[in-house]
């Protein structure tokens, strides 16, 4: 399967699918902000066309189906026969969800509910006023095959430029007759041409048939257009990015600029003719650097900035027969970065996840090697002012910087987290019958991939839960003095080397006392105890909270939150809740960068070193006599200011050795379980407090109770990474002994 | 003597071509005038026909005359890189 070359392709689809769909829902939210640039549109327009352009070269038909119709609506637009009213671009945001849809549906070959499909296509019908005619297939594959564009390379006869003449281009563009059916009119082009300098326009007449021959749909004329300028030929191909696949185009430099260089600076070298697509589409989007590019030779375009001798294999390269759907779906993410590839776009690589991994490993492992060579070093008593430590302390410092710099690149920003949100915000909002706004920031707040995809179940439940539970009713609203529009608020920042989220509505807050009597009511605390603000607000992470569906409909909160926090725990994250009443309620998600590396504490325990993730502890103490109270033959108790907490001996547990008949002087790390219990947890002694690598054991062990994975530590011996939680629980011995309280 | 007269359309574009065509072709080997001050738009695909009629009328060495091009549509066929008289065949005329 991995060896099918058309899987890859495929999959490289349906990765540019995503991309597109990011930048159709940049533009839309640009637009919804009301954003009026004809760009905006564009943006939008290419990047659906460009999906199905792909989809019919895969023969996917329902997404080419849909895509043709929004892309005409869309088309409307552009043409300015259609107002992009609030109700429009509401319809096109659904039009962009159902793409999503289809697209994942696709690509995973599943079946997809046709009734929103059929809906959102109507409703984009009923825009236009009438059925949109499918499309006929020849433009998915109407491809004209690839010619070589030699003809300049004559550079010797008398049109060769002569060293020293102005810089201009030369741009040959013939209209196809999908050029025209899709609205293009190639008067805006070479008008759009003329903004790049002084232009001499000549019409090529030479294939005009006479009348009685003539087919008007079809291209039968065409131009040469030379220009007196300055401007790189991406420039100019930009005037014919929408027309990408339409018309043949070829534009070439012309002029000497570099005076004195060899032969090989001549523009025949330098010259871009891809017949039925047009170069455009890929000079951005080569610039943005796609490059699991099917396309074996994506950099001549790239390079035709800086246009000396490495352009020459450009012309022996041009014949690769690009697959049929890579210049139509290129084109958007050259479309979205289009403003951007002229001045110049951020060059990117798109690398293998699983050579990320192997790389991160491999830091790791240096990581660690580093820090058996310091333990060497410190073992050999030398001195701290040697050469040797002092070199040992710059190692350090840069194995830092790479393991951080290793980190980064597997980063992303959480903007296509954002934008599914956004979807959410849409869709429960229209569920429950509220008009919200749902605002964003710090989109571009980088997190380990790795955690954007685990974040995403969690972040859905808590925005659905803010539209649904945080916001009053509109009418609620309204009477409270406050604008009818809810406000949900998303936003994520770096702080202190963690990333913080932060969910935030502006609804009447956290009803506490409906909250505390829904706990009490489900026996989830003793009634009648005094608890503070900050305490109630936690009972909704209480699994048995959850299930209380009544509590929703009394604008509380809680459903499934205790699923929401042990997702986030299961990330070393944390979340706490604040809220006011009639002001809002804000969930706060703090999460590390990365899951590769874990700052965790190094315990013994029966002979055996162990690491606990820093996370999971509360706090540590030493156990003294008075603090410990016996129950029943087995258990013992810990008691720790107002509450007795079970004592679980993590050596007894995990099997190092049978139980001790006194704890006393032993360590005890408490650890708060997600269900609020607390459990202590003794070891014979504290080691230190160190990041560890983790190393996955999963593959080689499969999954191991109350082990997470393991790591290696400067000595060279590898440490079991404990999952405290699993522990406990496997133990059984943590529920029972919840909330014990000495006041009530 | 005196040539017949076909209005053109306001505008020029896709669907307008091909009845331009069909009526311009009724007109075939015959001198013609092209009433065109009601165009005020020209798109490549009726330009095309215009193109098309006046290369026929050419070989056919027959007259074919375009009056009344607004400034406008002037302008707009100088962006194509052609003038009025690219739309004409003069042969008798002249």
């Amino acid at each position: 399967m991995s060896n099918d070359p058309m899987a890859e392709i495929r999959a490289s689809f349906f990765i540019e699918c995503e991309e597109l769909l990011e930048s159709l829902q940049d533009g839309l939210t640009a637009m919804d902000d009301g954003d009026t640039d004809s760009e905006t549109i564009n943006v939008c327009f290419r990047a659906v066309h460009s999906i199905k352009g792909g989809a019919g070269a895969f023969g996917l038909e329902d997404l080419v189906r849909f895509a043709h119709r929004f892309e005409t609506v869309m088309d409307e637009i552009r043409n300015g026969r259609l107002e992009p009213t609030r109700d429009t671009i509401a319809l096109f945001f659904r039009g962009a969800d159902v793409l999503y849809d289809i697209v994942r549906a696709s690509r995973d070959g599943e079946s997809l509910d046709t009734a929103t499909t059929e809906a959102v296509l109507g409703d984009l019908e009923a825009l236009v006023g009438g059925v949109i005619e499918e499309e006929e297939a020849e433009e998915e594959i109407d491809f004209a095959p690839m010619t070589l564009s030699l003809d300049p390379i004559d550079d010797d006869s008398g049109d060769a430029p002569v060293e020293g003449t102005p810089p201009g281009l030369l741009i040959r563009f013939h209209p196809a007759a999908e050029l025209f059916s899709s609205g293009n009119e190639p008067r805006h082009m070479l008008a759009a041409l003329r903004d790049l300098g002084e232009i001499t326009t000549t019409c090529d007449l030479s294939k005009l048939p006479a009348l009685a021959d003539l087919a008007p749909e079809e291209g039968a004329i065409g131009w040469e257009v030379s220009i007196a300028t300055n401007a790189k030929k991406e420039e100019a191909a930009e005037v014919f990015e929408f027309v990408d696949g339409l018309c043949e185009l070829s534009i070439e430099a012309t002029g000497t600029p570099f005076a004195g260089l060899p032969d090989l600076d001549s523009p025949a070298f330098d010259n871009i003719v891809i017949p039925g697509t047009v170069d455009d589409g890929e000079a951005p989007e080569t610039a943005a650097g796609e490059e699991s590019e099917p396309d074996p030779e994506p950099e001549p375009v790239a390079a035709t900035p800086a246009p000396p001798p490495e352009a020459a294999p450009t012309p022996a390269a041009k014949p690769a027969p690009a697959p049929v759907a890579k210049p139509q779906a290129a084109a958007p993410s050259g479309g979205k970065d289009a403003k951007q590839a002229a001045g110049g776009a951020k060059a990117t690589v798109r690398v293998d996840l699983d050579r990320i991994e192997r790389l991160v490993n491999l830091v790791g492992e240096l990581v660690i090697n580093q820090a058996m060579l310091s333990q060497s070093v410190a073992e050999a008593g030398i001195p701290a002012n040697s050469a040797v430590s002092s070199g040992l302390e710059e190692f350090l410092q840069l194995t830092r910087d790479i393991q951080e710099s290793v980190m980064m690149i597997r980063a992303q920003p959480v903007k296509s987290l954002f934008q599914r949100m956004s979807r959410i915000v849409r869709e429960s909002s229209a569920m429950v019958g509220k008009s919200v706004r749902f605002i964003t920031d710090g989109e571009q707040t980088e997190i380990d991939k790795t955690v954007i995809e685990r974040l995403a179940d969690p972040l859905t439940h808590m925005v659905r839960n803010a539209v649904d539970h945080g916001l009053e009713t509109t009418e609620g609203r309204i009477a409270a003095g406050k604008p009818a529009d809810g406000v949900v608020t998303l936003t994520a920042a770096h702080k202190s080397g963690r990333v913080v989220l932060e969910i935030k509505d502006d609804g009447g807050g956290i009803n506490r006392e409906v909250v505390k009597a829904k706990a009490e009511e489900k026996g989830l605390i003793p009634p009648g105890v005094p608890m503070s603000d900050q305490e109630i607000d936690n009972l909704l992470f209480l699994p048995g909270f959850s299930t209380a569906k009544e509590v929703s409909d009394l604008s509380g909160r809680g459903v499934g939150m205790d699923v929401v926090r042990s997702s986030i725990q299961a990330l070393g994250g944390r979340v706490t809740i604040t809220s006011e009443p009639g002001i809002g309620t804000t969930f706060s998600i703090s999460l590390p960068l990365t899951l590769a590396v874990l700052d965790g504490m190094v315990v013994e325990a029966g002979g055996e070193i162990l690491v606990v993730p820093l996370g999971s502890i509360s706090e540590t103490l030493t156990l003294q006599a008075s603090d410990m109270e016996q129950l029943g033959a087995g258990t013992q108790l810990v008691r720790i200011r107002e509450e007795f907490v079970p004592i679980l001996d993590m050596a007894e547990k995990l099997g190092f050795r049978s139980p001790l008949a006194s704890y006393e002087g032993s360590s005890v790390l408490l650890i708060a379980m997600e269900d609020n219990t607390r459990s202590a947890l003794v070891v014979d002694r504290i080691v230190e407090q160190r990041q560890v690598v983790i190393k996955g054991l999963q593959e080689s062990y499969g999954r191991i109770p109350g082990i997470a994975a393991a790591t290696i530590l400067g000595n060279g011996r590898i440490a079991l990474i404990l999952d405290p939680a699993d522990l406990i629980a496997s133990a059984g011995s943590s529920r029972t002994m919840q909330a014990l309280d000495l006041a009530g | 003597m005196s040539a017949a007269s076909l209005p053109l359309p306001a505008r020029l574009d896709l669907p307008a071509a091909a009845p331009l065509r069909e009526a311009l072709l009724g007109h075939e080997g015959k001198p013609l005038s092209i009433d065109a001050s009601p165009c005020e738009s020209i798109g490549t695909p009726g330009l095309q026909v215009l193109l098309a009629a006046a290369k026929s009328w050419r070989e056919a060495g027959v007259s074919l005359i375009v009056e009344g091009l607004s400034d406008d549509c002037t302008a707009q066929l100088a962006i194509f890189g052609l003038s009025p008289d690219d739309l004409c065949s003069k042969e008798l005329a002249e």
